[in-house]
């Protein structure tokens, strides 16, 4: 509405905006950019979803074809141009300090993957009036991270081919409890014997095989970039702040309290997030209410930095934060005798899995290491031996067609790895009152991603859980010895 | 007058010279041995002022709002210890300067005889408040915020200046007192009409008016607590004074000039009181509901009545102690947890229940709980503003109805329910806090059992 009076040049409404709600805009030297609350309304992510953003120039019409989306650069450039030239704008230091995160911020979300972006998503959608919480993601520099030009509604290629998960004799009694469990939460998943793999899957050699579960209903795969870019473009329309940086101290203060039983603890508080902008000695100290650790692999040293775990190991001040990366690696192949287009996500009992990418027979998959074969996760490079000798012989043994394949191309990547369970963390810290986890998801933080970020929210603004209890994964059962399993994990 | 100015001014020399850790020891005390000799001018004898010197003279009106001046020092003394302990010395000096130099403008702008000089002083008090506000506010937002409030203020006083300079001109003097006997009735004409309007408009801006606001949220919410306890204590009073002086030259045009400005006021208490039902910054909260309450006292002083002249005066006391004790209660807020919005930071009564005392207590006198002397003000505004017009009686009624919804509201969302984890470890209510509290709720409470002294001039 205040955008709309601009051409009529009332300076003043150019100013009002949001009268006195502190929204996130902050005024170093950005014009206004980031709108506004559109309030488009988005589904959780489940299972199909298209993310439609609102383009603030265009005031909420989808933008459609290539020429609209020529004209609304235009329109927003003018508008740009006109409000600099007006009188009254907000202050413009001498120098650029767009680059800059704020001063102060409610709520300081370290590491801008899926699972900070969904804790972001979450936060500014579930606070009860609009407006109330400044969040700002910090996320370090990677290239894989850096935005992109506007696309128009965003499709995160969704899959629905299933999983297949394939279990041996040791693992089906296991299998069933699973898939009973599954089928009570309403998944529609169905157990199959060998003969009846051999009769839908004829490209299977069910030498082993006791039992498979496969999903029928709203399962696959879809495409993490995508997802992570709409996330991005959506978390930034409802006001979240981002900065490129890293972070690289907290400044707190402790105080010593006595437990119920006597015992003393000293209970930390973080009050500054120094902020590292790349490339750069500057730093800006962000003041803070709280932090949400979603560093994903780094978060093991985030934690390190607020004090988590600094004191005689085997007490509660001791517990380190167990997530430490590991390298694992994804190779993909091409195959011209390989299975068909309904090809769903093999995982074969041997841990190794394998997915179809694409119509033209490429595969992708790999397999995880055993704790004896941990890559050297220093580097992001691939060893090809791997491929070689631990992940085709198993995916050749299983489908059979895979005896003739040839690589294209390998990637790795890091895992923030619980070595404790391997699963994830969420919540609290007991002893670091205003840092919460959302991290530790060994691989399936991707997944997890959307109810995750809901719990934090909940846990944020409401003080407990309350769609899903995930209080399981706090942070205390690696103090209480206390692991949550989780059975067939790839 | 010069018993309470001269004591002001050695006050900076008091800090400057100072031992370091002495030096809020000795500003704090001396301020408030100032307050005491300034409560003596509450002692008015008849209807006439007393006039203490050619340039100074206390009456009923001014007194009251001297001693709250006064009264106000060694609060925000003692409410910025925290914030600045961190801060190298000679800055700490500095600031407690700009406090000190913004209370003796202050003071001598209450009493000032001649209307040039308390213009003069009227503007004078800009600056040191400018500075406590971009120089100690918290986000990079304040030099907006400092900005706006400088501009508001000087376009908005600029014309009163040229039309003291031509009243002096055609009287021959500014000096109150005379000016009480000299003036002529102000008849309707384009010349007097703008005349009118420039004496009005620079008080229009300070109170706020609602057209004119915009200044006020900002200011309120980037300044440092010092700089928010002077601003919603006495600074908006000051607008209240100088109508309320300037108005006896104004008759009978106001008559027909108030209209528009009584109908913005009426619009504007409810649009602002509804604005601060969906705040989410406690600050900015306490800064609307401000501009709320003075709406009222503009009301009031254009309806000049005996009645409303005195709700004006019990009204514009009681807000600046109010006011003044929520921001110091947001204050204590913010700087444990670092955040001014309000869902961050819940359920505090369990965690500092003697710091909850204090917020039932503010929220009760916001929402003008009898027999405060809130309460009197506004009743008084309200039943004169019937008289003069059966139907504001609506527009009021809901003003005081969303009062008490914003103000419970702020009370139940800081207060009451669960607590968030986060919060779990602040540290408990200081020494210093309660006795800050406690000083700003004394001088409320006492006032209900005595009001008249700040009745002002017509009781």
């Amino acid at each position: 509405m205040l955008r709309r009076a601009l051409p009529l040049g009332v300076g003043r409404g150019l100013l009002g905006r949001g009268l006195g709600t502190h929204r996130g805009g902050s005024t170093l030297g950005k014009v206004e950019g980031s709108g506004g609350y559109r309030g488009s309304w988005v589904a959780p992510v489940s299972s199909y979803v298209t993310f439609r953003t609102r383009d603030p120039a265009h005031d909420g019409k989808t933008v459609g074809r290539l020429g609209e989306g020529d004209q609304n650069g235009k329109v927003s450039e003018i508008k740009k141009k006109i409000q600099s030239v007006l009188p009254g704008g907000a202050w413009n230091p001498p120098y650029d300090t767009s680059y800059l995160p704020p001063e102060h911020s409610d709520v300081v979300i370290v590491g801008g993957g899926v699972i900070g972006l969904s804790v972001a998503y979450w936060l500014k959608r579930l606070e009860k009036p609009r407006g109330a919480v400044r969040v700002l993601v910090v996320e370090r520099d990677h290239t894989e991270y850096l935005a992109v030009v506007d696309d128009p509604p965003l499709d995160i290629q969704f899959n629905p081919s299933g999983y297949l998960l394939l279990a041996s004799e040791k693992g089906a009694a296991v299998m069933e409890s699973n898939v009973k469990m599954q089928r009570q939460e309403g998944a529609k998943v169905c157990l199959m014997s060998p003969e009846q793999l051999r009769n839908k899957f004829p490209w299977i050699n069910t030498e082993g095989v006791a039992l498979a579960s496969y999903g029928m209903e709203c399962e696959g795969w879809f495409d993490p970039w995508c997802l992570l870019q709409g996330l991005r473009r959506k978390v930034q329309s409802m006001g979240v702040l981002f900065c490129h940086g890293e972070v690289t101290r907290f400044v707190s203060s402790s105080s010593h309290t006595e437990t119920t039983s006597g015992e003393e603890v000293t209970l930390k508080r973080i009050h500054e997030v120094h902020v590292k902008i790349d490339r750069s000695l500057e730093y800006q100290p962000v003041e803070c209410a709280l932090v949400i650790n979603a560093a994903g692999a780094w978060s093991g040293r985030i934690a390190e930095l607020a004090g988590v775990g600094k004191g005689p190991p085997g007490t509660l001040q001791g517990t380190k934060l167990p997530v430490e990366r590991r390298k694992r690696y994804v190779y993909l192949w091409h195959c011209p005798q390989g299975p068909g287009l309904e090809t769903p996500f093999v995982v074969d009992a041997s841990g190794a899995y394998f997915r179809r990418e694409g119509l033209g027979n490429n595969y992708l998959g790999g397999c995880s290491p055993t704790e004896e074969e941990e890559p050297d996760p220093g580097n992001l490079e691939v060893d090809h031996d791997f491929f070689q000798d631990k992940v085709w012989p198993p995916l050749a043994q299983r489908v059979p067609a895979f005896e003739t394949l040839k690589v294209r191309s390998a990637w790795a990547g890091y895992y923030d790895y619980n070595t404790f369970d391997q699963n994830g963390v969420v919540g609290p810290h007991p002893l670091v009152v205003n840092m919460y986890f959302a991290t530790g998801f060994s691989g399936h933080g991707l997944q997890q991603a959307p109810a995750v970020g809901r719990a934090v929210a909940e846990m944020v603004l409401d003080g407990h859980f309350q769609t899903i209890n995930l209080s399981p994964f706090h942070f205390s059962r690696f103090y209480l010895g206390e692991k949550v399993q989780e059975h067939n994990i790839i | 007058m010069l018993k309470i100015i001269l004591p002001t001014m050695m006050l900076m020399p008091l800090t400057w010279m100072s031992k370091p850790n002495m030096i809020w020891i000795n500003t704090t005390t001396y301020s408030l041995l100032i307050s005491l000799i300034s409560l003596s001018f509450l002692n008015q004898l008849n209807d006439n002022c007393m006039n203490l010197s050619l340039l100074f003279f206390t009456d009923s009106l001014s007194a009251p709002l001297l001693a709250l001046t006064t009264w106000l020092l060694p609060l925000m003394l003692m409410a910025s210890q925290l914030h600045l302990s961190k801060e190298p010395l000679t800055r700490k000096k500095l600031y407690i300067t700009m406090l000190i130099s913004l209370q003796l403008f202050l003071i001598m702008t209450f009493t000032a005889t001649e209307l040039i000089m308390f213009y003069i002083l009227f503007e004078a008090t800009l600056v040191p408040t400018l500075i406590i506000i971009t120089r100690w506010g918290n986000q990079t937002e304040r030099l907006n915020a400092g900005m706006y409030f400088l501009f508001y203020t000087l376009v908005g006083s600029l014309p009163l200046l040229v039309a003291l300079l031509f009243i002096q001109n055609n009287m021959g003097t500014l000096n109150f007192l005379m000016l009480q006997l000299l003036t002529q009735p102000m008849l309707n004409s384009w010349s007097n009409t703008l005349l009118w309007l420039a004496c009005i408009m620079a008080f229009m801006v300070k109170m706020p008016l609602y057209g004119l606001h915009l200044w006020l949220p900002k200011a309120h919410v980037e300044a440092p607590i010092a700089g928010s306890m002077v601003l919603a204590a006495v600074l908006l009073k000051l607008g209240g004074y100088g109508m309320m002086r300037i108005t006896m030259m104004l008759n009978p045009l106001t008559n027909s000039m108030a209209y528009p400005f009584m109908i913005l006021s009426l619009w504007g208490m409810i649009m602002t009181s509804s604005i601060c039902l969906r705040q989410t910054d406690l600050k900015s909260l306490i800064a609307y509901s401000s501009v709320s309450h003075m709406a009222l006292v503009i009301m009031a002083i254009l309806i000049q009545t005996p009645w409303s002249y005195m709700g004006a005066t019990a009204l514009m006391i009681a807000h600046g102690l109010t006011s003044s004790m929520l921001f110091c209660l947001a204050n204590s807020n913010y700087e444990r947890t670092h955040s001014r919005t309000m869902i961050l930071a819940r359920g505090l009564q369990v965690l500092l229940p003697l710091m909850a005392a204090w917020w039932l207590l503010a929220s009760l006198t916001n929402l003008a709980l009898p027999p405060t002397i809130n309460l009197i003000g506004e009743l008084f505004v309200v039943m004169a503003s019937f008289s003069w017009s059966n139907i504001t009686i609506i527009m009021t009624g809901t003003n005081i109805i969303i009062t008490a919804l914003y103000s419970l509201y702020m009370l139940t969302t800081t207060q009451r329910g669960k607590y968030t984890h986060h919060v779990k470890n602040i540290k408990p209510s200081f020494t210093r806090e309660n006795a800050l509290m406690a000083l700003h709720l004394i001088p409320l409470l006492l006032l209900s059992l005595n009001p008249k002294i700040i009745l002002g001039p017509i009781y």
